[in-house]
């Protein structure tokens, strides 16, 4: 057990409880702070899968703006909820009709995945174990090839996305835009 | 140009009253570029210029301009046409609250005009094509708070699709044979059509073989894209309902240049055409030209009488390009746009006054009725001059330009029934007679609008305002006017072979004279049947001599129904639709909402059943039973529920029951 | 090196509490906040597997795609909550069972 494990069975398990939180919280206001905190040691779970640029693009892009959306989606949704924070009516257990269904199907996804994995041997992929000269290590540059890849084999996927992120921006102006009296 | 004025009065919406005067500068300036080009290119070698567009596999796209005869012939007349229309169009729509948008709309539709005329790549004209259908339909829309003028934009939009698919059908047929769509590559004298062979019974071209059907399959798909867009049969209903838009729009749109856009599309890809496909124009020519004579003959509605008359001419103009009359059909197509533009604008200077009576004296009459006007011709009298003139060119009475053009249809449409039997020549005379019938309505709409006594209900005639239209809508009517007389097409008046513009198109294919009796017959039998139908109209509206009374008639009430064609249509397409949609909601309702309901009440019925057999036995099994067929019944409503999440839990819970099936066997 | 089965067993694990959120919330944002866990177990599968392709990087330059396309949805997705409670008044989406108007 070195340190790099312990690290990583520390933020695994700070991501899979705060997920739990998140969902179990009836407060909404505590489920999204703690979401941020699951993003932030999922970040920490992508260095650990080597994989730094991705780790620093989630922390930019969920943490700065999908969780700032979320908090003005919730003040702009729920303002009676924030007028008076007692008057939430902590209603039911954790455990009523309404949660079972998703429980219950989620658990049964959770097994079968759990079956799939255990049906073949991941490491043993016959890729992977081919992968030999091709796999990252610690002292690899992946910026540097991340950015070599994006320019010239994944250019027309990149293009496309920027197209797309353009088309979002635009239709969530439109969508959330007052309508103007013509 | 007009483009620019479309982004321009888009751009700049906040004056009004100034797009008016900006938009009429740009399309003054496209027309002298336009009659400059006109000059420079008529008769000359076609000017052709193109650059690469784009690729698809091995095949590149290439797009340009093409300018030929016929191309600047349609932009000289557009721009001039449109010309006239602008400055007409200051007057009549002034005051209206939504002018810049009439401007832009107006821009618009010019410019795709332009660009469909001068592209010389099949997908371009589509789109073009696309862009003018567009364009008609704001423009149609244009007082879109009334419900008549939604439902008659919508309805020509769904025509106009609907010949675009023809379209779009006819052009991959000719893509697949030829791997390219350019038009002078396609249709040149010595193009690829002309070096396919027609062997048997396939098409063969290079390489490529194809049955000989796919050729007429071809042609025929263009034309039905030619006949929504030319209003012809079975797609004509949409132009009278085009008829809400503004008049001056009616005008330059719904007669002038953009229902030419179909004949202007079958003389751009004539050569295309085999046999079969120019019998089946020239039929579907007659019958839509016979049909529309016959029921503009008993409308009472001033444009509506003149729309039908535009469907007529124009199946008039298909009629010769059926019979091979290519160069007639352009030139009447020319001829056409000027009066009945004219026709519009005059009618549209009388609805005008009508209206403005209307206002003034606060009446309540429908001011585009026939049978409220009369006696126009003393307050009116410059519409009144040129509206006979239009008239005359429209019935083809020597000496305008109509009888030129007219004429020559009837001549090579005789000469070329000639060499056919049996039905055939039923068409040229189903033209002529067409022809008379033409005489008729028109002079009924001139006599009953001009002469007699103003029949305005309670309304005493004595203390009339009517007074001429604003001088801007009189030059135009003047301007036109004259466009309606011989000498700007033919410096002989009787004859039309000297036409400057049949010269000029004679460059196209299969056009062939052969002197006849019929050259110096038809022109002399139409035109003394003509005079004296239209003075039978004289006696029966001027006069009103023993003016019958049709009413009761059924053919009278066949042709005011338009011959029920729209009821026709609604029942069928309409109808299915709509009956199609509720059958499928009664289904949705009755079989599926039932189902789960039944199992619900089958469910409650079974354990009232069982209540009832068990009662005596365990009291408890049958409360159970009970409960278990309620809780059932209620499961299954549970499918039927509206909440997203439940549909999901659904769908989770299928895909992981395949997943276990799979796993599972695969263990197994 | 962290064995590959591990990334996976959280990854699946926090698809599951992503489901059942989905499943399960009656708030329209919690039901977001689920969608965005289950693509972050998906990124993070991504991210794992890609430790055995240095060169072409497919994983990661695709991790990055699908954070762009997450925070490209949520943006649309927030502003389509937002017009729904203009329009019913609430988000729970357990009560806006109508799809017409």
């Amino acid at each position: 057990m070195n340190i790099e494990q312990i690290v990583f069975y520390f933020l695994s398990a700070v991501v899979l409880v705060s997920a739990l939180l998140v969902v179990a919280m009836k407060n909404l206001v505590r489920s999204i702070f703690l979401f941020f905190l699951t993003l932030f040691s999922m970040a920490g779970l992508f260095v650990f899968a080597l994989a730094d640029f991705v780790a620093i693009t989630q922390v930019v892009v969920y943490v700065g703006g999908v969780l700032v959306l979320m908090i003005f989606a919730f003040l702009l949704s729920n303002r009676d909820i924030l007028n008076n924070p007692d008057a939430v009516k902590i209603n039911g257990k954790f455990l009523t009709a309404h949660h079972l269904p998703g429980l219950v199907v989620s658990f049964l996804f959770f097994t079968a995945l759990m079956f799939a994995f255990s049906q073949f041997q991941v490491d043993e992929l016959e890729w992977i174990a081919a992968s030999e000269g091709n796999t990252l290590s610690p002292s690899d540059n992946t910026i540097e090839l991340l950015g070599i890849n994006i320019m010239t084999r994944y250019l027309l996927p990149f293009e496309t996305i920027s197209v797309l992120l353009m088309l979002a921006l635009i239709g969530a102006a439109h969508l959330a835009r007052k309508e103007r009296k013509i | 140009m007009p483009l620019l004025s479309f982004c321009g009065i888009l751009l700049f919406t906040g004056r009004p009253d100034r797009g008016g005067a900006f938009s009429i500068f740009n399309i003054a300036v496209s027309f002298v570029s336009s009659l400059i080009l006109f000059f420079s290119i008529w008769n000359q070698d076609p000017l052709h210029q193109q650059v690469d567009w784009f690729t698809i596999g091995n095949t590149t796209f290439r797009v340009g301009i093409l300018l030929n005869n016929l191309s600047v012939m349609m932009m000289l007349l557009v721009s001039l046409i449109a010309t006239l229309v602008h400055i007409y169009s200051t007057r009549y729509m002034k005051g209206d609250s939504y002018l810049f948008r009439y401007w832009a709309y107006l821009g618009l539709f010019c410019f795709s005009m332009f660009g469909l005329v001068i592209a010389d790549n099949l997908l371009l004209i589509y789109m073009f094509w696309e862009l003018v259908g567009f364009s008609s339909y704001l423009l149609i829309g244009f007082w879109f708070t009334r419900e008549s003028a939604v439902r008659a934009n919508k309805k020509a939009f769904i025509m106009n699709r609907l010949g675009d698919l023809g379209f779009l059908t006819g052009i991959m047929i000719l893509f697949t044979q030829f791997q390219t769509l350019d038009i002078t590559e396609l249709f040149a004298p010595n193009g690829l059509v002309a070096q396919t062979i027609l062997s048997g019974d396939y098409w063969t071209f290079g390489t490529q073989q194809m049955p000989a059907i796919w050729l007429t399959l071809a042609g025929l798909a263009f034309f039905f894209g030619a006949t929504a867009k030319s209003a012809q049969f079975p797609l004509h209903t949409w132009l009278p309902d085009a008829m809400e838009g503004p008049t001056s729009v009616s005008s330059l749109i719904h007669a002038a240049t953009m229902v030419a856009a179909g004949v202007f599309l079958l003389g751009r890809i004539y050569p295309l055409f085999d046999e079969t496909v120019l019998f089946v124009i020239a039929s579907i020519g007659a019958f839509t030209a016979f049909m529309a004579a016959t029921i503009a003959l008993t409308q009472n509605d001033i444009k509506r009488i003149l729309a039908y008359s535009t469907i007529s001419q124009l199946g008039f103009m298909m009629l010769a390009m059926g019979v091979g009359g290519f160069n007639s059909g352009l030139f009447h197509l020319v001829t056409h746009a000027f009066f009945k533009c004219l026709l519009f604008l005059a009618a549209g200077a009388v609805i005008h006054e009508m209206h403005h009576l209307k206002d003034h004296k606060g009446l309540d009459f429908d001011h585009q009725d026939i049978r409220n006007m009369g006696g126009l011709k003393k307050y009116m009298p410059i519409t009144f001059i040129t509206m006979t003139l239009a008239s005359l060119a429209l019935i083809g009475i020597p000496f305008t330009s109509g009888y030129l053009s007219k004429d020559a249809i009837l001549i090579q449409a005789f000469d070329w029934a000639e060499g056919k039997g049996g039905l055939v020549r039923l068409i040229p005379y189903s033209a002529l007679l067409t022809s008379w019938l033409t005489a008729f309505y028109i002079s009924r709409l001139i006599f009953k609008v001009f002469f007699g006594e103003l029949r305005v209900p309670g309304y005493n005639t004595a203390a009339v305002s009517l007074h001429e239209a604003p001088a801007a809508m009189k030059n135009v009517l003047v301007i036109l006017a004259l466009f309606c007389l011989f000498p700007f097409f033919s410096l002989d008046p009787l004859n039309y072979d000297s036409a400057w513009l049949m010269e000029g198109m004679k460059s196209s294919p299969r056009a062939e004279h052969t002197a006849s009796i019929f050259h110096t017959l038809i022109p002399i039998v139409v035109n003394v049947i003509a005079l004296l139908v239209i003075s039978l109209a004289y006696f029966w509206y001027v006069r009103r001599e023993k003016a019958p009374d049709f009413s009761g008639n059924p053919l009278y009430r066949f042709s005011e129904g338009q011959w029920f064609f729209d009821k026709l249509y609604f029942r069928t397409f309409v109808g299915g639709t709509t009956s199609l949609a509720r059958s499928s909601f009664l289904f949705d309702k009755r079989i599926v909402d039932g189902l789960v309901n039944l199992l619900g009440k089958v469910g409650l019925v079974l354990s009232v059943i069982s209540h009832w057999v068990d009662r005596y036995i365990v009291d408890g099994l049958v409360n159970g039973a009970g409960l278990l067929a309620k809780a059932i019944g209620n499961f299954s409503r549970n499918f039927q529920s509206g909440r997203l999440q439940y549909y999901l839990v659904w769908m989770l819970l299928v895909v992981l029951t395949f997943f276990m099936i799979k796993y599972f066997s695969l263990a197994i | 090196m962290i064995p590959l089965s591990h990334f996976m067993l959280v990854s699946a694990a926090l698809f599951c509490i992503g489901l059942y959120a989905v499943l399960s919330k009656r708030n329209a944002i919690m039901v977001l906040i689920g969608i965005e866990f289950m693509l972050n177990a998906a990124i993070l599968n991504f991210v794992a597997f890609s430790r055995h392709d240095k060169f072409a990087a497919s994983g990661q330059v695709f991790a990055l795609f699908a954070i762009v396309l997450a925070a490209a949805a949520v943006a649309v997705a927030l502003a389509i909550i937002l017009n729904v409670y203009k329009y019913y008044k609430t988000i729970d989406p357990t009560e806006i069972d109508q799809l017409g108007d």
